[in-house]
């Protein structure tokens, strides 16, 4: 019941004209360019360490930037980068990245019922989120997807659901997995200014 | 003796046609390896020429070289990142950080490629960031956790099974435990001893204490050498942060490389690093150091090791020097002799960007080095923007030179006319 209430309104989110923000999306501009050389301007991802952040829902941002900056999600360079940010900071850029739009298609000829069934209850068979509190897989490079699934799996990153999916999950089930997202197509479309 | 012994049965198996279609098996190397076929047909070729072509051309335009020397597109290759041009001349593959390793092909020899496919699309590769070659011919692949080798790689490129080899097979280069993403770009080069040299970046900022005699048992945060036949494996350089570029100085044979340096300390500390090793097991100040002669926060009162080899070139902080190559071809003028050219990748997070252009670094008798920009103007300095990434620079057998750029996805030929 509460899935469905969650899928409701992720609908309605994901195509709602104007979402409300808790962040300022164009105060969250200026603090992107941090992260324009990675991750876009407009949050399609410019090298394949980095994932897609357009589109993004706001408030999973919001809580990766804070576990990068507790230390609770670790990696080399976002660690670096959460540090010096305030928590209006990382309010204003999760607003800037979750304005804009992220859209999916599946390769031509792809058959829909070959998705990985781990992951599409929240992931979307086609990669977008169907929930907040997961991210959009659409379009990431499959050894990004594949990095973060070994995370997981041995307790590197943690999270209450991903542990347990991955700690089930083969490494080739992990490749195919990543395999299926990364050849989604994958679009972000910017946001009014 | 070994390796003609390879060679002639890989040859006359292609010539043979013994084809056997069979089910798929998890891992096509097992077959590779036995020179069977995989049943995977199909080449992913990339569109050369059009428009996407025409706006990496109108790129080009801003950038600016010495006198005599012209940049053109040489090839369209997705995520490029560092080559290995072929001793024959006949073909150069490209590494990606993704899962493709490109075949670039010039049949014309017009100096701009016809061709370019993926190489051995029935196998999986993860982030084989760094092919290279041995003079007769064989091509080492290293990838996040793997090296492979396929003998006479310039011959049987053009079918989709060529024959390939464990020179270190998955989950041997390092423990799975400490893979990552990032910092994970190898890059192999075969050195006058013929031996293999392959660099194995450590995955973090600063690496932890705790992590320290694991790393260097392995070599994690160093580079390690082995026999062409796998054995011999060895740590040859510890105290590396994060190495994307290596080579060995034709007159001395030393090991040149440049490593990328702490993050977060500041936008003009610590300094980028060109390193010169002179005998094996040399301590190169990671995590002490960050970069050159500046400390580390995380180990401001631990003692440096006491023979910690400072860098011969201190470069602009946060560029990011990647791939480098020592100059040998006829082309360029003199003074190029034994140069070493060497690629910027551009900052990623200092307040001003800099970087993202080609450097040359001239070597005196005495062994000092002074760096100077060679090719520049990929980095848009009035909006902050890359129009382009350099990650590599090779050498073609005319004695030009490829540079990689990942961001535009391209390789560019830089040639020289008096």
């Amino acid at each position: 019941m509460r899935r469905a209430i969650l899928l409701g309104l992720g609908g309605l989110m994901l195509a709602g004209a104007a979402p409300a923000f808790s962040g300022d999306p164009a105060a969250g501009r200026k603090v992107a360019n941090m992260c324009r050389t990675c991750h876009g301007l407009d949050g399609f991802a410019r090298i394949p360490i980095a994932p897609h952040i357009g589109g993004e829902p706001e408030s999973y941002l919001q809580r990766q930037l804070r576990a990068f900056k507790s230390g609770a999600r670790r990696h080399e360079m976002m660690t670096v980068v959460a540090s010096g940010l305030s928590e209006r900071q990382m309010d204003d850029v999760s607003a800037w990245y979750a304005a804009h739009k992220a859209t999916a298609s599946l390769p031509a000829g792809t058959d829909p019922a070959n998705a990985p069934e781990a992951c599409t209850a929240c992931h979307g068979v086609d990669g977008i989120a169907l929930f907040e509190d997961a991210p959009n897989l659409a379009g990431e490079t499959n050894i990004y997807i594949d990095t973060q699934l070994k995370a997981f799996k041995r307790g590197k990153r943690t999270h209450e659901i991903m542990n347990g999916i991955a700690e089930a999950m083969s490494d080739e089930e992990i490749r195919a997995a990543a395999d299926w997202y990364a050849s989604v197509e994958f679009k972000v479309d910017a946001a009014t200014k | 003796m070994k390796q003609i012994i390879a060679l002639a049965v890989a040859a006359s198996f292609f010539a043979g046609g013994a084809f056997a279609q069979s089910g798929q098996v998890p891992d096509n190397l097992e077959k590779l390896s036995g020179f069977k076929t995989t049943g995977v047909t199909e080449f992913t070729f990339i569109e050369q020429g059009g428009d996407y072509a025409v706006g990496i051309e109108k790129t080009l335009e801003r950038i600016s070289l010495p006198d005599g020397f012209k940049i053109e597109l040489y090839a369209v290759v997705p995520d490029a990142r560092h080559m290995a041009v072929g001793p024959q001349g006949i073909v150069t593959f490209v590494g990606t950080r993704k899962d493709k390793v490109w075949s670039v092909t010039d049949r014309n020899k017009d100096r701009v490629a016809d061709e370019v496919k993926d190489f051995a699309p029935s196998l999986t590769f993860s982030i084989p960031n760094g092919p290279c070659f041995s003079k007769d011919g064989f091509l080492y692949i290293a990838e996040q956790n793997r090296v492979l080798l396929f003998p006479a790689a310039e011959f049987f490129y053009e079918s989709p099974d060529v024959a390939a080899f464990n020179l270190v097979a998955k989950g041997d280069l390092i423990p799975p435990d400490e893979e990552s993403f990032n910092h994970t770009a190898r890059v192999c080069r075969i050195g006058p001893d013929g031996k293999i040299y392959i660099s194995l970046g450590q995955p973090f900022n600063v690496a932890p204490a705790d992590k320290l005699d694991l790393y260097n048992k392995w070599g994690i945060g160093g580079m390690i050498r082995l026999n062409l036949d796998g054995t011999g494996r060895e740590v040859y350089t510890y105290g590396i942060r994060n190495s994307v570029g290596h080579d060995f100085h034709p007159a001395t044979g030393e090991l040149w490389f440049t490593d990328n340096q702490v993050d977060g300390m500041g936008d003009d500390i610590p300094p980028g690093e060109l390193n010169r090793q002179t005998a094996a097991g040399q301590n190169f100040g990671h995590p002490w150091y960050g970069g050159g002669d500046t400390r580390t926060n995380e180990y401001k009162g631990e003692e440096p090791p006491a023979d910690t080899v400072m860098p011969v070139v201190a470069t602009v902080a946060h560029a990011a020097d990647l791939g480098m190559h020592f100059y040998t071809g006829r082309m360029f003028p003199e003074k190029y002799k034994h140069a070493i050219f060497s690629a910027q990748h551009g900052s990623w997070n200092r307040t001003t960007p800099v970087g993202a252009r080609v450097m040359v670094t001239f070597i005196d008798d005495q062994g000092n080095a002074a760096i100077e920009p060679f090719a520049e103007g990929w980095l848009d300095e009035a909006t902050g923007e890359y129009l382009g990434r350099p990650v590599d620079v090779a050498q073609l057998p005319d004695g030009s030179i490829l540079v990689s750029d990942d961001l535009a996805g391209a390789l560019y030929r830089i040639s020289y006319t008096k």
